[in-house]
């Protein structure tokens, strides 16, 4: 999740100081993690320092001093090398409910379980995020994020059905090892 | 959604048992509906999802156990009055093959109408409402053959709700639709549950299907255990 | 599919194992295909026999009336007639289980088969059932000739020969012919719900009438040397205007049927006439083919009845003794009886329609009654199906009967009408009706919910 490019794209759109950029980044991606304002400020620098992005002004209307940025003609290559780079699909195999599930076995605790109650917080996440996506209202950038999470905590679900499925045999091969 | 709760379930069913031929569908399965809920009913293929709502829903008689419906026995009821009350009570809608190939969506939507005794112009009326409300209103004068999947389970969603039914039986509604026609039936049919506050029986293996219900029961080797309740 | 030995050998296994793994319906169906080919082959024989009979020949049975080479063509045409019903009996029998037959073939064809596999298959189909057909009814028809008459010569065998080979031949390439486009196009079967609705009262159907048309002149004409028998063509005059215009009231039945499913769907108050119009509408040769038969027999028998009335009126007005009035109605009775048979045969094939219509739809039945629609409703729709394109064409046809024998009286100068000749038509719509709701009892086992649960 390149934060760095996403705040570049907004500078891009139009010029601003770091509150500002925090807050147009929290409206358009709502279901992210919310930023905070100092990793803001430091990949502001990051990006200064790098030559993607300069400084615009600085305005003290009665506050305190706001640096605003604008993104430079280098910036603006960057960015659409970016967006056209397809993104790796899963490179690597990090899996860490299937992490929980091989120690569970190992140590003789409830694999099975295990395996319902993470099912079951799946299905509680999912019920919400659907809640969500069908309020009345909702804009399709907040449905298309919701979609997203929706997804992929499917394609977990599908997987732990069938490992459910398997462990037995999982089981057997963890323990000869 | 809350009168639900005081009276007790609307639809319930205990030790179901049944057998198709040689093999047992059902054994023993218990489950509950309350009015205005949305149940999912999950579980893997040939357990048994399907017949238990074909119980339910009177369709089927169990071989033992009891359905009750709104504190009357359904399973004692003689056909024809199981048959007045799938028309009047309770909507369906299948994978597909409800729609009757040669009569016209609209025609199609105003049946349930027309059966009951209404008029066929006040029908069709009606059935344009509901056909617009679920945006297909464009296809209210071609065949179900040449509509696309989405469009055409669209219009069998519609016809389930037109008679303003208290329970809608979906046994796999979006088995045949690709994700985007999924997800426009399931928010209509979402939608108009709540705010009408009908009760929906929803069959499917779909996770992302099973996400907009209240609540999940699973169905493994004829039997439910209940996976997870929430308020 | 490579094959070990002959190539027809493998493909005769596929069919062995076809028949090993079919259902109650493929039963069925082998076993009517197999009946109606019977009737065939022993209406053709007779035909055939009595054809090689030359100049006079003492038969004991019928009154004499094989006896005469006149009488006898008659009796000729009058089997040929009978062939046209059996036939669409066939036809019928043919299309029984069409969906999952062309469904099953165009597996094969996607499995690897090639296009002549696969239409030797779906010949074998249908030409080994009526090959039993044949073999029974001509082992019987053998027996009975071989005691009536002692000394059947070449012709007569060759004759026999030709009709019980022909049968199952004829059935063998019918069934090719009708999965001709699995064959061409395997994916366009499996991929659409229904077959698309062809144009036209049934090329089976026509066939069998330009066979007959084709056929008949000779055998009416051919027990005797020319010049011999007096008006020889009025009787096959009779014939050809009974076929033209029982094939132009199925034509016609067929054209307006969509108009008449348009007008009564607009106007249609309740479920079932609504649901009966729109599918009259949808495909309205479907019930033209089923009732071809039935329109042609009906202008046959309005026809008949006129002529039978002429014909009486005539012999009573003439001298004749009582031996050669006797004579005569033998003659009639034996038409009004073999007319009677063709109907039976026809309604057969009216119910046969009917039942296979009804479980090509199943599931779509079984979907309705689960959703709550009333099976009365349903029961009534299908009855509807047959009683609304069938009024008007059995209108039609009973005018074309009262055409043809008003025609005859003017010949011979009576002018008096039967007015039984008028309750033909609707007696046949009645009997038509009481045929299709045989069908009903199906109903109620097609749409039980086992139905709903495969895809």
């Amino acid at each position: 999740m390149s934060t760095r490019h996403i705040l570049l794209g907004l500078l891009a759109s139009s010029p601003s100081h770091g509150y500002d950029l925090k807050r147009r980044h929290d409206e358009r991606f709502p279901q992210a993690r919310p930023l905070a304002y100092g990793q803001v400020y430091t990949t502001l620098q990051r990006l200064v320092r790098d030559g993607l992005a300069e400084v615009d002004g600085t305005a003290s209307d009665g506050g305190p001093e706001r640096t605003a940025y604008r993104v430079t003609d280098e910036g603006a290559r960057e960015l659409t090398r970016w967006a056209a780079e397809i993104a790796p699909p899963a490179p690597f195999v990090t899996n860490e409910i299937f992490a929980k599930l091989v120690v569970s076995i190992l140590t003789g605790a409830d694999a099975d379980a295990y395996l319902l109650a993470q099912r079951a917080a799946h299905m509680r996440r999912m019920r919400e995020l659907t809640a969500v996506k069908t309020a009345p209202g909702t804009d399709l950038t907040t449905v298309l994020s919701a979609d997203y999470a929706l997804t992929h905590l499917d394609a977990d679900l599908r997987w732990m059905t069938t490992t459910a499925a398997r462990l037995t045999t999982l089981t057997a091969e963890v323990c000869a090892t | 959604m809350t009168n639900g709760e005081t009276r007790g379930p609307l639809l319930a069913a205990t030790g179901l048992v049944k057998a198709h031929g040689r093999t047992q569908a059902l054994r023993g399965a218990d489950v509950e509906l309350r009015a205005g809920e949305i149940l999912a009913v999950t579980g893997p293929s040939g357990s048994g999802k399907s017949t238990l709502l074909h119980c339910l829903a009177g369709i089927v008689r169990p071989d033992a156990g009891s359905v009750t419906y709104d504190q009357q026995r359904l399973d004692r009821l003689p056909e024809k009055r199981r048959s007045e009350l799938r028309r009047t009570d309770f909507g369906v809608v299948f994978q597909f093959g409800q729609l009757i190939p040669e009569l016209t969506a609209l025609d199609n939507v105003a049946l349930p109408l027309m059966l009951s005794g209404a008029d066929r112009a006040e029908a069709r009326a009606r059935a344009g409402e509901w056909l617009e409300r679920f945006e297909a209103s464009g296809q209210a004068e071609r065949r179900p053959g040449e509509m696309s999947g989405g469009q055409a389970q669209r219009a069998a969603l519609a016809r389930a709700l037109v008679t303003g039914p208290k329970v809608v039986f979906a046994d796999e509604p979006t088995g045949a639709l690709d994700s985007l026609a999924s997800e426009q039936l399931m928010a209509a049919l979402a939608q108009t549950a709540r705010e009408s506050g009908t009760a929906v029986l929803l069959v499917t293996h779909d996770a992302q299907v099973a996400a907009y219900a209240d609540r999940e029961v699973e169905v493994r080797d004829g039997a439910v255990a209940a996976l997870e309740v929430t308020a | 599919m490579s094959a070990v030995g002959s190539p027809l050998f493998s493909e005769v296994r596929l069919a062995r194992q076809l028949l090993r793994g079919s259902d109650r319906r493929e039963r069925w169906r082998i076993a009517l295909t197999g009946a109606g080919a019977a009737l065939a082959t022993g209406f053709a024989l007779a035909a055939v026999t009595l054809a090689s009979v030359e100049g006079v020949y003492t038969v004991s049975v019928l009154h004499g009336l094989l006896s005469d080479p006149g009488t006898r063509s008659g009796v000729i045409a009058g089997l040929l007639l009978l062939l046209v019903p059996v036939l669409a009996f066939l036809g019928q029998c043919t299309r029984i289980g069409a969906v999952h037959r062309d469904r099953r073939l165009a597996g094969l064809r996607l499995a690897g088969a090639t296009p002549w596999q696969v239409r030797r298959v779906a010949a074998l189909e249908t030409g080994l059932a009526c090959l039993a057909g044949s073999v029974v009814a001509t082992t019987g028809s053998v027996v009975v000739l071989l005691r009536l008459w002692s000394g059947p010569n070449a012709t007569t065998w060759a004759g026999i020969a030709l009709v019980a080979v022909g049968v199952p031949v004829l059935g063998a390439a019918a069934g090719a012919l009708a999965l001709r486009r699995v064959v061409t196009s395997p994916l366009g079967r499996v991929r659409r719900v229904r077959p698309a609705a062809g144009r036209g009262p049934g090329l089976l159907f026509l066939a069998a009438l330009t066979l007959l048309a084709g056929v008949a002149p000779f055998a009416v004409t051919g027990g005797h040397r020319f010049g011999n028998r007096p008006h020889w063509e009025t009787p096959l005059t009779v014939f050809c205007l009974v076929l033209a215009l029982g094939t132009g009231a199925v034509w016609l039945a067929g054209a307006t049927s969509r108009g008449v499913g348009r007008l009564i769907a607009g106007r249609a108050r309740s479920a079932a006439p609504l649901i009966a119009a729109e599918r009259l509408r949808d495909d309205p040769w479907a019930p033209a083919r089923t009732h071809a038969a039935l329109l042609v027999v009906t202008v046959a028998a309005t026809a008949f009845l006129c002529i039978r009335h002429t014909f009486l009126a005539e012999l009573r007005s003439d001298e004749q003794t009582g031996a050669d009035v006797a004579y005569y109605t033998t003659g009639l009775d034996l038409t009004g009886a073999a007319l009677l048979v063709a109907l039976a045969i026809a309604l057969s094939g009216l119910a046969v329609g009917t039942a296979e219509s009804l479980t090509t739809r199943r599931r779509t039945l079984a979907a309705q009654v689960a959703a709550g629609v009333p099976r009365t409703v349903l029961s009534r729709a299908l009855l509807l199906e047959t009683a609304l394109p069938l009024a008007p064409a059995l209108l039609l046809a009973g005018a074309g009967g009262m055409v043809v024998g008003a025609w005859y009286a003017t010949l011979t100068g009576t002018a008096a009408l039967p007015w039984t000749a008028l309750l033909v038509a609707p007696a046949v719509y009645a009997s038509c009706l009481l045929a299709a709701a045989t069908a009903l009892p199906l109903l109620g086992r097609s749409v039980s919910p086992g139905e709903l649960r495969y895809a």
